[in-house]
């Protein structure tokens, strides 16, 4: 099958070889999250909600000095073409949690969320109330969740969801870095092809998720299957950073659109 | 888990007693609901219901498969509901699979009528291809993105507006030569059948708060209910199905008020839900 036309040199879904998906996101679809955001890459349309910086529930996960982060990724069942139904917490799930929860820990600024304002005010109280008591103050850890739902899935879904989530991590107003930004890129008849969809990313070429901190142009997430030679690698690579930085431009845009509107409605 | 102080639950029950609710509502009113329709392409038919800070997804998708041998003459649909963890993060990991089997089997009973498919608000029947032979699976999955209470008469809501939506592709049947084979059966691309849906119910909670039962209870009056009954009421005013839920008993006197109740606001209900769906379906056609 050939994914790039030798005439034209059009894509199957008529774009360029270095042409990205039409993005759109979103900020605060669910009401009753900390943070939320809607992120969509042409079909692929996920949605991120953040809860937290909350108590820590389980209190074995906590870790010292800086606040826990954890991350769930789950599919609606019908977001793929056939209708599947699966289980919860299958392999390919749990690891694209583990990439979402890498990739975002090493922006949030997790150091600056040991323990909870909450509980200094829970302190004084305590002080107060058991004034001649002994007493062991309570410190308890923060934790943050990210809940991703994929509602499509049609190619890049991890790229996606890492998108939403920087988005919903921002409009929780969790400390962060930097934002991340995620996108793909793949090397299918001899083109690098950015923003790879789901025939293509099927086409079993080899496919390169890049995950970079905007500002400071530094790689966080990297991922491929399949092989490549080196020198058509640092382009095919270079090409997913370029997708990033586009998609980083794009997100600044709906962050500084929605803070100018909350700044609207509270009349400044 | 909502965590409500001692006053705010105070605040909740005097203003159910007194008719003016936490949001400015009366007892017996809905929050604005928004519908969306065909909100995922891939599949036959979706569609999107806000129901305040409740926000359900439905899509419906048909499948060919095979009529069961007990009703040959009668297609299958089957209902599920997920609960994503966006919309509580005590859904989590297996969290919410407890709420998900009691809203599918709740919505089960409600619309789909007995085992036997009688009394089912979708025509089964208008689902079969070849008697005996092949039919049409619906398949149809909930997906809850954001939960704010009354999630089953949201998903019931999305569930008759999906339908709506839904468009099963036109059939035509080859028979094979012996009546044994198993018959050929063409799928048409472009041709689509609508599905009939006056009959499909809408589903009316009464969320029993003290002394007093309210209607779309947000999940603040839900944490503080003594007992729930849901009502499926049709077109034509009749009872489709009924589901109590919560621990507390209900006298047999009230039951029959709740549903009478029920059925005027069900109607009220229907009423709306159908403007809703005839602008969902106006700005589908503008774009």
């Amino acid at each position: 099958m050939e994914y790039v036309d030798s005439l034209t040199g059009f894509r199957l879904d008529g774009r360029r070889p270095n042409d990205m998906r039409q993005i759109r996101g979103e900020i605060g679809v669910v009401a009753k999250a900390d943070g939320s955001a809607l992120f969509e890459m042409g079909n692929t349309k996920v949605i991120a909600a953040i809860y937290g910086p909350r108590e820590v529930q389980n209190k074995g996960q906590q870790a010292n000095n800086q606040a826990l982060v954890r991350c769930e990724y789950s599919m609606a069942n019908f977001s793929t073409g056939d209708r599947t139904r699966r289980p919860k917490g299958d392999r390919r799930s749990t690891e694209i949690s583990l990439v979402i929860r890498q990739t975002m820990e090493a922006c949030i600024l997790t150091h600056l969320m040991p323990h909870s304002q909450v509980i200094l005010i829970e302190f004084l109280v305590h002080i107060l109330l058991k004034f001649f008591m002994y007493f062991l103050p309570k410190i308890c850890f923060l934790q943050i969740d990210i809940f991703v739902q994929v509602l499509q899935a049609d190619g890049g879904t991890r790229s996606a969801c890492i998108n939403a989530a920087t988005l919903a991590l921002a409009d929780a107003g969790i400390p962060m870095r930097d934002i991340v930004t995620s996108c793909s890129a793949g090397y299918l008849s001899s083109t690098p092809l950015l923003d790879l969809n789901y025939i293509e990313d099927s086409a079993g070429g080899p496919d390169v998720t890049v995950g970079i901190l905007a500002k400071t142009d530094k790689v966080t997430l990297l991922q491929m299957d399949a092989k490549l030679p080196m020198d058509i690698f640092e382009n095919v690579m270079q090409l997913a950073i370029e997708g990033c930085k586009a998609i980083a431009h794009y997100i600044r845009g709906v962050l500084l659109e929605n803070t100018k509107q909350l700044e609207c409605r509270r009349g400044i | 888990m909502v965590g409500l102080s001692a006053g705010e639950k105070h605040f909740i029950y005097g203003g159910i007693a007194q008719d003016l609710r936490t949001d400015g509502r009366q007892r017996l009113h809905y929050r604005p609901i928004s519908v969306e329709i065909g909100v995922i392409p891939q599949a036959n038919g979706s569609s999107r219901v806000r129901l305040g800070a409740t926000d359900v997804i439905v899509s419906i998708k048909a499948e060919l498969g095979r009529p069961s041998s007990l009703h040959p003459d009668k297609g299958k649909v089957a209902i599920f509901i997920d609960c994503s963890p966006t919309a509580a993060p005590m859904f989590e990991g297996r969290g919410g699979e407890e709420l998900s089997s009691e809203l599918s089997l709740a919505l089960q009973r409600c619309l789909l009528g007995g085992r036997s498919g009688a009394g089912a608000g979708i025509d089964l029947s208008s689902l079969v291809i070849v008697e005996g032979k092949v039919c049409w699976d619906l398949y149809i999955d909930g997906l809850v993105v954001s939960s704010d209470g009354n999630l089953l008469d949201a998903l019931a809501a999305a569930i008759k507006v999906a339908l709506c939506n839904t468009g099963i592709p036109k059939t035509t049947v080859n028979l094979g030569a012996s009546p044994n084979d198993q018959p050929d059966v063409d799928v048409s691309d472009e041709e689509f059948l609508q599905f009939d849906t006056s009959g499909v119910p809408v589903i009316v909670t009464l969320t029993k708060v003290g002394r007093h039962y309210i209607v779309d209870a947000t999940s603040e009056e839900e944490s503080q209910m003594s007992s729930a009954v849901s009502i499926s009421v049709n077109r034509h005013g009749q009872i489709c199905g009924l589901t109590k839920r919560g621990g507390a008993g209900l006298d047999p006197s009230v039951i029959l008020d709740m549903i009478s109740v029920a059925k005027h606001v069900g109607e009220q209900l229907m009423s709306s839900l159908d403007s809703e769906i005839a602008a969902a379906e106006a700005s589908a056609e503008d774009q």
